[in-house]
């Protein structure tokens, strides 16, 4: 039987955002906005959706002056990850694990 | 842009890969520290090298130019993390190393007052290889692994040199340790800007 694929990271722009603040250890809104070509109102709103699925940490703080949103993933964001990555291979691999 | 909407296994995948190779890409290091710090050194050995040759001085320390060298390094590096929107993995280990580096070397400076210059090139050029190997593999570049092991070999030789031919030991691991690296480095940031554009 095939794992069930996670509804919250089973989108290409949250699952996107994940990808990348994987792969550092925390990025302002900027970054994630310039990286996933996102207009800034769907980001923020698939940011929301990982925030309140306990998958990130949003911080908000001011920096010259100016608002700065940042974002990074949470360890129960990386579980998450790690077994939506592992769900992904068992389906392009059914045999591999022996289902 | 990408849109909310249903994908494939196949899709998820590649889409991954291609965030974190974004992201990777985001991190590549100019090499302008490495390549200012391979030519100091390598000119700070090879005047020290030719004053002693040749037998002239030149009426100052050359090796003060690191000194010198690190006000610009320490603006532009501070000036580069402002401007950056996001924070890897390993910056803090790396800072930590490259301190920790700085101290040792400081603190070296005075065991060679202590004990004269004639077995203090083996030290630093022990003291070269261990941040270069550790850069190394952290960002899994080859040539400042391959630097790192060079300049231990380089202070294992220089055990039995004489004074002026440790410094010359000591300009190729300025040569392997930071300019070839830092070069190789420059390249590929060069490369990569132009495929943005």
């Amino acid at each position: 039987m095939f794992k069930e694929l996670d509804p919250i990271l089973h989108s290409q722009l949250r699952l996107a955002v994940m990808s990348l603040l994987i792969s550092v250890k925390e990025a302002e809104f900027t970054f994630l906005k310039e990286k996933t070509n996102a207009t800034a109102g769907n980001l923020s709103v698939q940011i929301n959706k990982l925030k309140d699925a306990g998958y990130i940490e949003v911080t908000k703080q001011f920096s010259n002056n100016y608002p700065q949103t940042i974002c990074k993933v949470t360890p129960v964001g990386v579980n998450a990850f790690e077994i939506y990555v592992k769900a992904l291979q068992s389906y392009m691999h059914p045999n591999s694990n022996g289902q | 842009m990408l849109e909310e909407q249903g994908f494939s296994t196949e899709q998820s995948l590649q889409l991954i890969q291609e965030m974190i190779g974004k992201a990777k890409r985001s991190y590549i290091s100019r090499g302008f520290a490495s390549i200012v710090w391979g030519v100091l050194i390598i000119l700070c050995s090879l005047v020290t090298w030719a004053q002693a040759q040749f037998k002239f001085t030149i009426g100052f320390d050359i090796w003060l130019l690191l000194l010198l060298a690190l006000i610009p390094q320490i603006y532009f590096g501070i000036k580069e993390r402002k401007s950056k929107d996001f924070v890897a993995h390993d910056e803090q280990t790396m800072t930590f190393l490259w301190t920790a580096f700085a101290i040792c070397i400081f603190i070296s400076s005075f065991y060679n007052g202590m004990y004269g210059p004639q077995s203090f090139a083996s030290l630093i050029m022990m003291l070269y290889g261990i941040p270069t190997f550790i850069t190394g593999g952290i960002c899994k570049f080859k040539p400042m692994i391959l630097g790192g092991i060079i300049c231990w070999v380089l202070s294992i030789v220089s055990m039995f040199t004489p004074y002026t031919t440790d410094m010359l030991l000591m300009a190729a691991c300025g040569l392997f340790a930071w300019l070839i690296p830092g070069i190789i480095l420059w390249n590929r940031y060069k490369k990569q800007q132009a495929a943005n554009v």
